[in-house]
């Protein structure tokens, strides 16, 4: 009985139209496929984060850090020596800046005799190593970064100090098992040496002994550490630099999820129409006494097939699609976060587990909806009627609609949850489903003045749109979920890249800038230099930058202390301020200016006293004002530089901000202050607007995967439109017959149904717009404000949306051609004798 | 006039079935006969023939001295949609259009304004005795009021042939016999050839003359 | 690999401190090493203190101990100072001028097997270093320093804890020619070279987390050079024995790279009169009576001795089989120390340490 009806319901029209489900099946494949990979990808990068981490800190039970900037090494015996611990490993650690290159590689020293208690791989695997424990000229590479530095044995990487080359030897390759990151390793006495950096470590690792509880520990110790150095577990510093990254892989996340919905949406939609065409079997299979359950049942376990096969065929590639862009992109997905990572994809049995499971139960969702409305139907009336019959039946989804859209409404107004916009995002959802479910609602709203009388083939057309609300509603919102989605991207990323724009302009006032490295903490400017800079002709006035970093809550990213020469100007006309500024009284503290990220993450506001440990010594400012910064996530605060030198007697530079006399080209100003510097300086000089080009080339970069995604999901929802038109274009073959019989051409039903592809298409995008600037508008003020603690303005892309729009449009209009176009091939002439 | 002359149609296939041998009609206007036969002797295919939905393997079909077996789809279809109303057994009204825009629909294809069509279709309407339900969709009405909309819509361009397939194979008597009369009637009122395809002898009884397809031949009964 | 001993090893991790291949210039590098020379005459307390000019030094106890169950146990801790080869001018202070590693082993039977531990770690911020006044060294929390009449020492590790005060009972025994101990044939590998034997013992101990009182008898050795061991010595025999009748013996032997044949030996015997007796090569010979091999490493080590040293014959048993002291966790070498009982014609004359080394494979430098 059971195989009869399976093969009555689910597997005989399977057989007879394997095109519609296999559309179902590809669009949960892809859902499944991207949701895996950025997952993968996502879990690998934290994973191997945090065991990057872990094998940094070793068996530490305690770590004491500062700032990058490090501090006093006297810290170093003090801690020793006290009474519980049992080892304590003195670290100095840099982003060190290599000649020549644009790159930097993290070099950390340690003092081997003592890391060897706390990190046994650090003590060096070989005799070669060994011999140069101490050699102030030898570095040992991580095998990851030999490969990037294409070093081996015995050959030589040169860095950069202030302004000189700094050749290294390499003496060993540690071998991948210890550390995948690209680091470097040295000797810490040959690192304060050769770095200029005596006096200062910037971490402690401590082991204590058996019986002493760290958390005890740390508070007391905590209490006797100078400003800006923190005493933290393990754990807490791999969260710490787990946690910038976190609301960036939850986007990516949400973005993977969305593909899925979308390819529930395509299951429904396939389902909803498929059922159609099946009523009379399952009218009759009713008729013969299959219960409403065993319908139901069947029609659900056919979703669920759909699902499995769609997640097997979605693991298989998502995987694939995790290996090619890890290779393509880094396993941050071209976002910059994990630079020094190396990772390996890591699969775990139970995340594919969990995946399929995701596209089964998706694909139960979107099979059980018409199922029930399948079963639910009474077999006597539906075995005399025909698809037509509930044509007119007007769906009353409209008060639930309105309430899901008010809620979610509602929602993007909470704050965020634990740091993360997951109020924000379930706001999008509701706004979306709160669309689906209006859909049919609109679409007549939409349709009905719409007359088009002259031509009959659309007139046609429209009044079959008009006519059938349900089966328009579910292309429409197919097109709606993935076009708004696209225009909400589309908006945010272009306001996104226009703010940039005109931050960039504002930022970089100068005609040039000179930077001592690209990048990299090593390379100063020292005060000689800065003289001959300044005194190079053709420079009419210079501005010269500090940075610094600083430590101030133990489970939060160093915030950047950027010491500026602010030569008596009026700092609120140089820096893209979001507020009014603060009027400083005589005798207030000195200005602090902190940017909008700075002052989401300490919770400070304009006017406000805070302090700050600079140079180890707790200083207190007033925040004169709050500018917009989208260059540093973690914070950044801008102090005098005379006040910074007078505080820390660090005269160096990193960068300057040089503006010409109007005699003077750049080309000749930037090749006199190359020869003002010494020869194998090899400082950056770049122009504002190269500054600005290479800004935005990253900025591109970095959302080139979203794109990706995006087109993910609108391909998906043309599919959907496809399924939708194929089934139609099943269903309307008697149609299509009557209409040849009545002498409209080939040509002209080709015309009508691009007419009803055409109108679908534009009815679901324009409300998809509607849609998706309200979502564009949550993205930009929710989601990305809650996230990474950044405004911007709100800027519509009418041009990009129209040619998204015209594009969506003809896209569907072929579709259905294409969908209807096999149909018509066969012989609708005899589809109108057809017995049925 | 219709002349059909030396009509064969044989189907292709692994055994080549012949359906039509030799068929011979001549049809004035004015004509309204009937063709009857058994279930798969050939009816179906003789009137796609006529219509131009399917072409024979020889011989030739004539409507008023022009010849259809020669033209391209486009101009058999643009000769069809002018010259020639169909009423089916299943009446095939779409279901998306009103009565009236149904009946005014091959009016439309063939160029005639909105607003003439709409008018011309409802004279037909009203011939039909359907003023009443002009706004309603075809999904609210009864076999027999369908049936006499599709043959407002068959009639309504004033075509030179009609041609109706079991037009009451759907239909109980009593809504049979008004649909027939109607047709007679519209067909003779309007001077057009009407050809009825049927196997029930009571509605063959309605034509002029009585034609028997009979293994491919076509015979006066 | 090689598995020099901890002498040989000590020498071995100099080198390659020193000799690193970036600072070939040797004008770039500090001063160059002391050398031992045979005139210099010690002086004390001084000569007890840190000697950083030379390149390597050490303070070496051995001894003998037994709990209050009368149980025997050996024990050995070992004090070393290293002055690798620098760059001059580095103004770092975790500049490694002077490295300090320290050894601490104990020799339980009823373990069956050596319990050791060590540290290594470079003398800055205090918190390593060693008195160039008089003998203290300390590493983190472990220590040696002489006191008033004796030395005192405390090494505290999760696998074994000693706290010992050793009375000095005897005179300073000066080896070779007033403390100049020559090493070869040739006169380019020597050392400054003193024993302080029969120390009298008294502390406490643990092991396996149980505290014991112990008392017994031990022996110093202080020495220190920039260069140990000749060119050609594979590795080398020792022994000091404290003898029960209050007599005190130190013999060693340099045994030649691949043939392990004799390349140099010495010994002195300071009689309970106080009348010393020195030995030279020929007159010294050492004949392995039984071997055992390591089922760690697969090393076979002679744990029972003959050795002939004029008219005297002394035999050498192992207090247990496995005192293999396996360092390669942190310096790479394995060798064999041990607390030994030394016979006469039968009779137990005296206790001391063996030191086996180079019986690995061959040594490289």
């Amino acid at each position: 009985m059971n195989a009869a009806v399976w093969h009555a319901l689910v597997s005989g029209p399977l057989r007879a139209a394997p095109g519609r489900s296999l559309l179902a099946v590809v669009a949960i494949a892809i859902g499944v496929a991207l949701g895996l990979a950025v997952h993968l990808i996502n879990a690998s990068a934290a994973g191997e984060f945090g065991r990057a981490a872990r094998q940094l800190a070793g068996e530490a039970d305690l770590v004491v850090q500062g700032g990058r900037t490090g501090f006093d090494e006297q810290l170093y015996p003090t801690i020793a020596k006290m009474a519980g611990v049992v080892a304590a490993s003195p670290v100095l650690e840099m982003e060190a800046a290599l000649h020549g290159r644009r790159d930097t590689l993290k070099i950390i020293g340690i003092d081997a005799l003592r890391a060897y208690a706390l990190q046994p791989q650090l003590a060096g695997a070989d005799n070669g190593a060994r011999n140069a424990l101490f050699d102030t000229d030898a570095i040992r590479l991580s095998t990851s970064a030999a490969r990037a530095l294409d070093a081996a044995v015995g050959s030589t990487v040169t860095f950069k100090v202030g302004m000189k080359p700094l050749p290294l030897r390499v003496v060993e390759i540690i071998p991948d098992a210890s550390y995948r990151q690209h680091l470097g390793l040295m000797d810490i006495a040959g690192m304060q040496w050769r770095f200029e950096r005596t006096g200062l470590i910037s971490r402690i690792d401590l082991r204590l002994a058996s019986g002493i509880d760290a958390e005890t520990f740390r508070r007391q110790l905590q209490t006797q550490l100078p400003p800006g150095v923190h005493a933290v577990t393990p754990q807490t510093d791999s969260e710490r630099g787990l946690a910038i990254t976190r609301a960036y892989r939850l986007n990516l996340d949400m973005l993977a999820l969305i593909a899925l919905f979308t390819g529930t949406f395509m299951v429904f939609s396939s389902q909803v129409l498929a059922l159609l065409r099946r009523r009379t079997q399952i009218a009759l299979l009713r008729a013969l006494g299959v219960t409403r359950g065993t319908v139901l049942g069947w029609l659900v376990a056919e979703g669920a097939l759909l699902g499995l096969i769609g997640g097997l065929i979605g693991l298989g590639g998502g995987y694939l699609l995790a290996v090619q862009a890890m290779a393509l992109a880094g396993a941050d997905l071209g976002a910059d976060y994990f630079r020094n990572l190396n990772a390996e994809l890591i699969v775990e049995p139970l995340t594919l587990l969990a995946f399929l499971g995701l596209g089964m139960a998706f694909a139960i969702i979107g099979a059980t909806v018409p199922a029930w409305d399948a079963a639910r139907r009474q077999p006597a009336s539906e075995l005399h009627a025909h698809d037509d019959d509930d044509t007119l039946h007007r769906p009353k989804w409209i008060a639930a609609g309105l309430a899901t859209m008010l809620t979610g409404a509602l929602l993007s107004l909470l704050p965020p949850l634990g740091g993360l916009p997951l109020a924000g995002y379930g706001a999008i959802a509701l706004l979306l489903i709160g669309a689906v479910l209006l859909m049919p609602a609109l679409t007549g709203i939409l349709l009905s003045p719409a007359k088009l009388t002259s031509v009959p083939a659309l007139e046609l057309g429209l009044a079959q749109l008009k006519a059938t609300p349900r089966h328009v509603a579910i292309s429409v919102a197919a097109i709606l979920v993935s076009f708004s989605l696209v225009v909400a991207m589309l908006i945010m990323v272009l306001s996104f890249r226009q703010s940039l724009d005109s931050w960039l302009d504002q930022v970089l006032p100068a005609d040039l800038y000179l930077r001592a490295a690209v990048a990299g903490e090593t390379a100063v400017l020292s005060p000689a230099e800065q003289q001959h800079i300044a005194a190079t002709a053709g420079v009419a006035s210079v501005a010269f930058t500090r940075f610094q970093s600083l430590l101030i809550h133990a489970d939060q990213p160093a915030l950047t202390l950027i010491a500026r020469d602010l030569p008596g100007e009026d700092v609120s006309r140089t820096l893209p301020l979001i507020s009014p500024p603060a009027t400083l009284l005589p005798d207030s503290p000195p200005a602090l200016w902190i940017s909008e990220i700075a002052a989401a993450l300490m919770d400070w506001k304009t006017g406000q006293t805070v302090t700050l440990p600079v140079g180890g010594t707790a200083r207190t400012f007033t925040v004169a004002g709050i500018w917009r910064d989208y260059s540093r996530q973690n914070g950044a605060a801008i102090v005098s530089r005379d006040l910074y030198r007078s505080w820390t007697r660090d005269h160096s530079a990193n960068d300057a901000a040089i503006r010409l006399s109007p005699d003077t080209t750049a080309a000749a100003a930037e090749q006199a202050l190359r020869a003002a510097l010494p020869a194998n300086a090899a400082i950056e000089i770049v122009s504002a607007s190269t500054i600005r080009k290479i800004s935005l080339g990253i900025f591109d970069r970095t959302f080139a995967i979203t794109w990706a995604l995006e087109l993910a999901a609108l391909i998906v929802g043309l599919f959907g439109v496809s399924v939708a038109f194929s089934v139609q274009a099943l269903a309307r073959r008697r149609e299509f017959g009557v209409l040849r019989h009545l002498g409209m051409t080939r040509g002209q039903i080709s015309a009508m149904l691009a007419g009803e592809g055409a109108l679908t298409a534009s009815v679901g995008a324009l409300s998809g717009l509607a849609v998706g600037t309200v979502i564009g508008i949550v993205l930009i003020h929710v989601i990305n404000r809650q996230s990474f603690h950044w405004s911007m303005e709100l800027h519509m892309p009418w041009l990009q949306l129209l040619v998204l729009f015209t594009i969506t449009a003809a896209c569907a209009s072929a579709t259905a051609v294409v969908s209807a176009r096999s149909v018509m091939r066969s012989d609708t002439v005899a589809a109108v004798r057809e017995d049925w | 006039m219709l002349s059909l002359s030396h009509l064969h149609k044989t189907y292709p296939g692994p055994a080549p079935r012949s359906i039509l041998q030799d068929i011979n009609l001549e049809l004035s206007p004015g004509d309204y006969i009937a063709i009857v036969g058994d279930s798969g002797c050939g009816k179906s295919t003789l009137l796609n023939l006529i219509a131009g939905l399917d072409l024979p393997d020889s011989g030739s079909v004539k409507l008023h001295n022009r010849e259809i077996t020669g033209l391209d789809d486009n101009t058999r279809t643009r000769m069809r949609r002018r010259d020639i109303g169909f009423v089916f057994q299943a009446f095939l009204l779409l279901p998306y259009l009103t009565v009236l825009d149904n009946a005014a629909l091959t009016l439309k294809l063939n160029g005639v304004t909105h607003r003439e069509a709409q008018s011309k279709a409802y004279a037909e309407l009203s011939a039909v005795g359907l003023t009443e339900a002009i706004h309603r969709f075809p999904g609210t009405l009864s076999g027999g009021e369908s049936q006499r909309v599709a043959v407002a819509r068959a009639l309504a361009h004033e075509p030179k042939l009609v041609l109706a397939d079991e037009p009451t194979g759907n239909l109980d008597a009593d809504s049979a016999d008004v649909v027939l009369r109607l047709l007679r009637e519209r067909v003779k009122a309007q001077r057009s050839i009407g050809i009825l395809v049927t196997h029930s002898s009571a509605a063959a009884a309605t034509a002029d003359r009585i034609y028997r397809l009979h293994h491919g031949a076509l015979h006066a009964a | 690999m090689h598995r020099p001993s901890r002498r040989r090893l000590l020498l071995a991790v100099m080198a390659a401190y020193c000799s690193s291949g970036g600072l070939a210039s040797a004008n770039a590098t500090q001063n160059r090493s002391a050398k031992a020379e045979p005139g210099h005459l010690l002086h004390f307390p001084r000569d007890h203190g840190s000697h950083p000019a030379f390149r390597i030094e050490w303070w070496y106890i051995t001894g003998w101990l037994q709990d209050q169950d009368a149980r025997e146990l050996g024990f050995q801790i070992t004090f070393f100072r290293a002055r690798p080869q620098l760059p001059a001018g580095n103004p770092s202070a975790f500049n490694p001028e002077q490295i300090i590693i320290a050894h601490a082993a104990i020799a339980d039977p009823a373990q069956s097997r050596l319990i050791h531990s060590q540290k290594a770690a470079r003398a800055v911020f205090g918190l390593a270093g060693a008195s160039e006044n008089d003998t203290k060294v300390w590493l983190d929390n472990w220590q040696l320093n002489r006191r008033g009449s004796g030395y005192e020492s405390r090494i505290e590790t999760p696998e074994l804890a000693l706290n010992l005060q050793m009375n000095t009972t005897q005179p300073l025994l000066l080896q070779g020619a007033n403390g100049y101990s020559r090493k070869g044939p040739g006169a380019d590998a020597a050392s400054h070279y003193y024993s302080v034997p029969h120390l009298q013992v008294s502390g406490a101990l643990r092991t396996s987390g149980v505290f014991r009182e112990v008392s017994g008898k031990a022996w110093l050795d202080h020495e220190w050079s920039s260069a140990y061991l000749p060119e050609t010595a594979a590795g080398w025999d020792w022994i000091g024995i404290n003898l029960d009748d209050g007599g005190a013996l130190m013999v060693f032997q340099m045994r030649q790279v691949n043939t392990q044949q004799p390349l140099w030996a010495a010994a002195k015997l300071r009689e309970a009169s106080g009348n010393i007796r020195v030995y030279t090569a020929d007159a010294i010979r050492f004949t392995a009576l039984r071997l055992w091999q390591s089922p760690r490493t697969g090393t076979r080590y002679p744990v029972a001795f003959r050795v002939n040293i004029g008219s005297l014959e002394i035999e050498l048993q192992a207090l247990m089989d496995d005192q293999e002291n396996d360092t390669r966790q942190t310096t790479g070498a394995v060798y064999w120390e041990g607390a030994v009982r030394a016979f006469s014609k039968g009779k137990r004359i005296g206790s001391g340490y063996l030191e086996l080394t180079g019986y690995g494979r061959p040594l490289e430098l």
